[in-house]
């Protein structure tokens, strides 16, 4: 083996060499450096290759339990022409965010029903306020707030009557996503928009148009408390 | 059959493996893809597939290899499906950019500026070699090239990046 066949072996698979190269290295000093720059070469591009990698996904773990929509859903949006913007289509899996939204609707049936009475103020004021949260007036008649765990957290939990019905809204300041978020998960419309720190969750079974319009009214009136 | 992953016992060891594994696999997917949301898309869906066939994976030695595949396969069904929006090297490091990941020092992003500039062709075996620990026969297989053209594209790879970083010992072809 010369130096050009042994550059050419240890160039492609440095930490492997066969027989002939390994011999000719312990005979040329000069291709043993070669070899030595190489394998420092390795060691940096292998530091460069291991980027960080996220803690669970932007909304969930890793294998949810039921099966995944998201690209029906997004096949779906494309075949119908409708302009989703930036939103992004998720429905399961990565959706685990969303998955336990709806589970923890499946708690609390009897919150999401469309009525003409509202929460008592000083009790929506209460819910809020453990959160550092405002809510600006405007959005509609709340109907039901409570403070629910959630995920480890303790987050509001409303229901806001809508012209197009009840919807389940969840002010989630410890849940960040990158990008509006529309999921379709056990029966349940919704979309998760970022606001301020975290996000607010919009569940129903409106149109996912009709629960786009709500959720950014309603992002709109989110007042996040300094230090709340 | 061996099927190591059937039943409820088999569903915690698959749950626990994929957890040891989603490193690699994100990783994989990240420089395939080049963009840390598409990674992570890849491989839920991945997993997503791995979870619902693992019966059929006979040994745990064989799940990495198998959900690598799942990967390549899962990522190369993605851009089938979508089309991604170009976005030039230059940029991504010029604005700091989330894809190019948190850069431990000026070195490493040094590094990972050329790693990202380079072919597909190059670097991707160039990853399955260094980062994921494949022969060169494996790579063959998972590429469906000879083991020459692999060798020829290792080469390659290092002599181009040796030459992006401007370091000397580059060795004509």
């Amino acid at each position: 083996m010369d130096c050009r066949e042994f550059r050419r072996e240890a160039g492609a698979d440095p930490a492997h060499l066969g027989e002939e190269a390994a011999a000719h290295r312990d005979g040329c000093p000069a291709c043993a450096e070669f070899l030595r720059q190489t394998l420092a070469l390795d060691d940096r591009i292998r530091a460069a290759l291991r980027v960080p990698v996220p803690k669970r996904g932007r909304a969930g773990r890793a294998l949810p339990a039921v099966a995944p929509r998201r690209w029906l859903a997004l096949a779906a949006s494309i075949v119908s022409g409708v302009a989703i913007g930036s939103l992004l289509w998720v429905a399961g899996p990565r959706g685990s965010l969303a998955e336990d939204l709806v589970k923890h609707l499946a708690h609390e049936p009897g919150a999401m029903v469309a009525t003409e009475v509202a929460a008592s103020p000083t009790t929506v004021a209460e819910v809020l306020d453990r959160a550092g949260v405002r809510l600006r007036p405007g959005v509609g008649v709340v109907s039901y707030a409570n403070t629910c765990p959630f995920r480890g957290d303790k987050v509001p939990h409303l229901v806001v009557q809508t012209a197009t019905g009840p919807v389940t809204v969840m002010v989630l300041r410890h849940e960040r996503v990158a990008h509006p978020v529309q999921f379709d998960e056990g029966g349940y419309a919704g979309t998760i928009v970022p606001v301020g720190p975290g996000s607010i969750a919009v569940i129903g079974h409106q149109p996912a148009a009709d629960l786009d319009a709500i959720a950014r009214q309603l992002s709109g009136a989110v007042e996040w408390i300094p230090g709340g | 059959m061996n099927a190591p992953f059937a039943g409820k016992r088999g569903e915690s060891a698959f749950a626990r493996l994929c957890d040891e594994l989603r490193p690699d696999l994100y990783r994989f997917a990240y420089w395939l893809a080049r963009d840390r949301d598409v990674a992570e898309d890849v491989v839920q869906e991945a997993l997503l597939r791995a979870w619902r066939s693992r019966q059929a994976l006979e040994t745990e030695a064989a799940a990495k290899p198998w959900l690598l595949t799942i990967v390549r396969r899962e990522h190369a069904r993605l851009y089938e499906r979508r089309r991604f929006e170009t976005v030039p090297v230059d940029d991504l490091v010029g604005s700091e950019s989330p894809e190019l990941g948190v850069a431990e020092d000026q070195e490493t992003l040094h590094v990972r500026r050329a790693i990202l500039a380079l072919e597909d062709d190059y670097r991707e075996p160039l990853v399955m070699q260094v980062l994921l620990g494949h022969t060169t026969d494996e790579i063959a297989a998972q590429l469906g090239l000879t083991r020459g053209a692999v060798l020829t594209r290792l080469f390659r790879a290092r002599q181009k990046l040796k030459d992006r970083l401007g370091l000397a010992g580059g060795e004509e072809e």
